[in-house]
């Protein structure tokens, strides 16, 4: 007989070999690992990056004891990244927060579900437009959906945007300028069939591991893959390039605007492609002519196209960027070489920008020109860095003018349909738009009297205490405001706990149901596979049992225009759940109940939706996913392609059929280099970039729960040119004290390490909550997007000791 | 005790050496070959030490790239649920 230890061996090679099979096959194998011995498997979507592998989750007396890739998901093929096997260990940090707790006196002290939920109810019911609701691309889909009705349809409220903002929304502004609606057009098997990969400003072998693994998987079986990895700072994916290309701070815009110039001039652009399915457009001449003016821009000839483009000769670009101008020309003559595949992705590096929406635009715009589009390998697609910012924030809506589906508050039309969805009262719907991300925290931050006219905001599933910009401005300038009211439902304390008044503790993951939606438009589900402990409660449920509340406080909007509670639930029988009780919220499964009313909105924009019992069968789905005739129902790899999108007319070949001009034509835009917000100079003249590592996600509140990630990647540091260091006389590891115009910190210097940026160039994680770079970023926004720049400012280095 | 189920994509002209390598090593299971696919299993006290390995893996000669298939931690170790200490 096979002792325990000799048993998960075993398992484990018994799944390393099915994997090996599979590859050697190229199929998909059933799992193998054992079933026996008290563990018992269901699958789910990892719960960090945007990727969406499925995992097999392995519980055993209600605590989760083994993690496996899912080889019968299309994401991962049964490969999981370092973060994802240990995603099961971010449930077990000792410090989860287990109950209610209430800043009462200066100190958070322990309270009742009952108690904590009167006091939501009555703050909101005190001041209803001065609520706003600050939410994330980890709600899971019926959570934001949940959020949203209760805020927009409920309390005829806007303002409820989520962190996505702080990640996406340069990619959301980009695909709606371009096409007319957002997503991308393809999807991930298109890293399967590309010929040539250029990763822009995104290090894919760090952040979205699994995916690069697909690419790197290809080159293993012989086949000729080309890497081309252009950004601001060396990382792990240059590593594996065929070419490096190294550019200054915001020059990608006048590269791309570089290789579309040699397009045309070269006469390798597709102009068969272009004329029947494109058209140009520039920045309006007035942008507040319309408030979608900014969005959808000024008609362009293709001749005023190619005017404009005149001075971005290669030697031109060379200088502003600093790329050789023959690596310009070697650009340009691979988007006009037809006869092969091109795949674009990026991530941060053109959304975390002050324009953007423009680098995004013209992304799309060299691949449209080109052609490099709508087949099988040529597509520009942007990658996601939460598991859901695509399906909560994006396809949800949660943002503070969207509406469900795709649907804009602006639009009368639109609000008429949802308060038809919602069966509401007509004109509920509030046309005034919420405030975004950072202007949301402005005015929570700002005195009352001085115009602050946000008091109560309630954090979901994320933490701005340490993720948002300029952190003294936009976080800190809280305290000691009274009649500001923070409600933070997270699962650990973190940097954002730290100003709370209510701390609300959360279940996380397979602790509830849930549903995410990934960064290639597949919607993934889950059910609850343990318990979460203590006290800790569903957010659905949290924002449902407030939404009661209100509602037994006479808030009208809580009903709708039969006067019914607007989160009424039937079981099979046909009976009400009382589901604000938390004792019967799972009598039902009101994550179907609240999806399959979400799907009622998924035709207008074409996202379609499956009911919600096809998604338990599958390891999600692409959308638009089309019920056929014979009642099963089929995913969209290619949308716009004939050959795969049952929405494109036969014999369109590629249409457009959100077209912005109504044409069923894409728009090519053409957006000039611009400087940054802030460049270096003569008191800071550094660039400081920042973003994240391998090993810790995003803030790290989970990842550094997590002893060994924690010990893998104990604190933030600074990454340095060895030579700029050695100028100044700072010896690798030393403390150094970093500044900008916003702030200042110590942290340890870090050069020849993991990123290598260039003389001039500083890189800082963000995951690190003792050492808050964001103390020390800008705070500009993308005017398009408002997604905040991240990723340059100008900043100063000095020593903290002698030079001896 | 961690156990882990790796996957190695091999170099092919250099497999048969990693192979080798991988089955004198006491601390790891090798199955049996798939084209250019290595099943291994990893076990170790703690998980630092099972990174340990899937870097010493990655850097041997005639290994492409490490994927992570399974892992178990049924048995964590002491300090597995240790909180962060800000």
């Amino acid at each position: 007989m096979i002792d325990r230890r000799e048993f998960n061996k075993l398992a484990a090679l018994a799944a390393a070999s099915a994997a090996a099979q599979a590859r050697a096959q190229q199929a998909p194998s059933a799992p193998k690992s054992a079933p026996a011995d008290g563990i018992t498997w269901d699958k789910a979507p990892c719960r960090f990056c945007g990727t969406g592998c499925h995992v097999r989750v392995g519980v055993k007396n209600d605590r989760v004891v083994a993690i496996e890739g899912d080889q019968l998901a299309d994401v991962n093929k049964g490969l999981l990244c370092v973060k994802g096997y240990h995603v099961g260990l971010a449930l077990y940090g000792r410090d989860r927060l287990t109950q209610p707790l209430l800043r009462r006196n200066g100190r958070l002290e322990p309270i009742s579900w009952d108690e904590a939920l009167d006091v939501v109810a009555q703050r909101i019911h005190g001041a209803p437009d001065k609520f706003a609701f600050y939410g994330s691309g980890q709600w899971t889909i019926p959570e934001g959906y949940a959020a949203n009705k209760f805020i927009k349809g409920g309390l005829s409220n806007n303002h409820i945007d989520p962190n996505a903002r702080l990640c996406m929304a340069s990619a959301v502004t980009g695909f709606l300028s371009v096409y007319g609606v957002d997503e991308p057009a393809g999807c991930y098997d298109d890293l399967d069939e590309c010929d040539v990969l250029i990763t822009w400003g995104n290090n894919m072998a760090e952040m979205h591991p699994v995916l690069f693994s697909r690419v790197i998987d290809r080159r293993t079986r012989g086949e000729k893959v080309t890497l081309i990895d252009l950004g601001t700072r060396r990382t792990r994916t240059s590593e594996f390039a065929d070419d490096y290309l190294e550019f200054r701070p915001q020059s990608d815009l006048a590269i791309m605007n570089g290789i579309a110039h040699l397009l045309i001039k070269n006469g390798t652009y597709d102009k068969r492609f272009v004329e029947r399915f494109c058209s140009f457009r520039k920045a309006p001449a007035d942008p507040a002519a319309s408030p979608t003016a900014p969005l959808f821009g000024d008609e362009m000839s293709f001749e005023d196209f190619k005017a404009a483009l005149e001075m971005y000769t290669p030697e031109h670009v060379e200088e502003i960027s600093g790329v050789p101008a023959e690596k310009i020309r070697m650009l340009a003559d691979l988007f006009g070489n037809k006869d092969i595949r091109i795949t674009s992705t990026w991530c941060m590096g053109f959304n975390q920008h002050t324009r953007g929406t423009n680098a995004n635009r013209l992304c799309h715009g060299i691949h449209l020109l080109s052609g490099h589009f709508g087949k099988p390998g040529d597509a520009p697609t942007s990658l996601t860095g939460q598991p859901s910012a695509c399906g909560t924030a994006r396809e949800v809506g949660t943002l503070c003018h969207l509406l469900p589906g795709g649907r804009v508050l602006a639009n009368p039309e639109h609000r008429a349909h949802a308060e038809e969805i919602w069966n509401l009262p007509k004109d509920r719907i509030n046309p005034t738009l919420g405030y975004h991300t950072v202007l949301m925290w402005e005015k929570f931050c700002t005195p009352t009297d001085e115009g602050g006219d946000i008091s109560t905001l309630w954090v979901r599933v994320t933490n701005p205490g340490q993720s948002l910009p300029n952190l003294h401005k936009l976080f800190k300038a809280k305290e000691g405001q009274p009649d500001k009211f923070l409600i933070v439902s997270d699962v650990y304390h973190t940097a954002t706990t730290e100003l709370a008044d209510l701390v609300l503790p959360s279940a996380l993951w397979v602790e509830k149901n849930g549903m995410f939606g990934n960064s290639e438009r597949r919607t993934q589900q889950w059910f609850r596979m343990v318990k979460p402990p203590g006290e800790a409660r569903d957010d659905c449920w949290q924002t449902i049992a407030v939404a009661r509340r209100l509602h037994d406080l006479g808030h009208p909007g809580m009903k709708d225009k039969n006067g019914k509670f607007i989160f009424t639930f039937k079981n099979e029988q046909g009976a009400e759940v009382p589901v604000w009780e938390w004792e019967r919220y799972y009598d039902i499964n009101v994550d179907k109940a609240l999806f399959e009313e979400y799907r009622l909105f998924s035709r207008y924009k074409h996202k379609d939706l499956a009911p919600y019992d096809e998604y338990v069968k599958a390891r999600g789905l692409r959308w638009p996913v089309v019920e056929q005739p014979d009642g099963t129902w089929r995913e969209t790899k290619f949308r716009f392609s004939e050959f795969d999108d049952s929405y494109v007319e036969k014999g369109a070949e590629i249409q457009f059929y959100h077209s912005v001009t109504k044409d069923d034509k894409a728009l090519i835009w053409f957006a000039p280099y611009e400087k940054a917000a802030e460049e270096p100079d003569a008191d800071y003249p550094f660039w400081l970039c920042t973003g994240r590592v391998l090993e810790h996600w995003h803030t790290g509140s989970m990842t550094r729960r997590i002893p060994q990630l924690h010990n893998a990647m104990p604190h933030a540091y600074v990454e340095m040119h060895p030579e700029d260091a050695r100028e100044r006389g700072i010896a690798n590891g030393e403390s150094i004290l970093l500044k900008t115009r916003r702030g200042e910190m110590k942290l340890p210097v870090w050069f020849d390490g993991r990123g290598h940026p260039p003389r001039g160039s500083l890189f800082i994680p963000f995951f690190d909550e003792r050492l808050l770079c964001n103390d020390l970023t800008l705070g500009e926004v993308d005017p398009i997007s408002k997604e905040p720049d991240y990723k340059k400012c100008a900043a100063a280095v000095m020593r903290t000791v002698a030079t001896p | 005790m961690l156990t882990l189920g790796l996957l190695v994509s091999l170099d092919p002209a250099q497999s048969g050496a990693v192979e080798l390598r991988l089955r004198a090593h006491p601390s790891m299971t090798v199955g049996e070959v798939a084209d250019r696919w290595l099943p291994v299993a990893v076990e170790a006290e703690d998980d630092s030490v099972c990174r340990d390995f899937h870097e010493w893996i990655g850097a041997l000669p005639g290994v492409a790239f490490v994927d992570v298939v399974h892992v178990n931690f049924e048995e964590p170790p002491a300090d597995s649920t240790s909180p962060l200490s800000p």
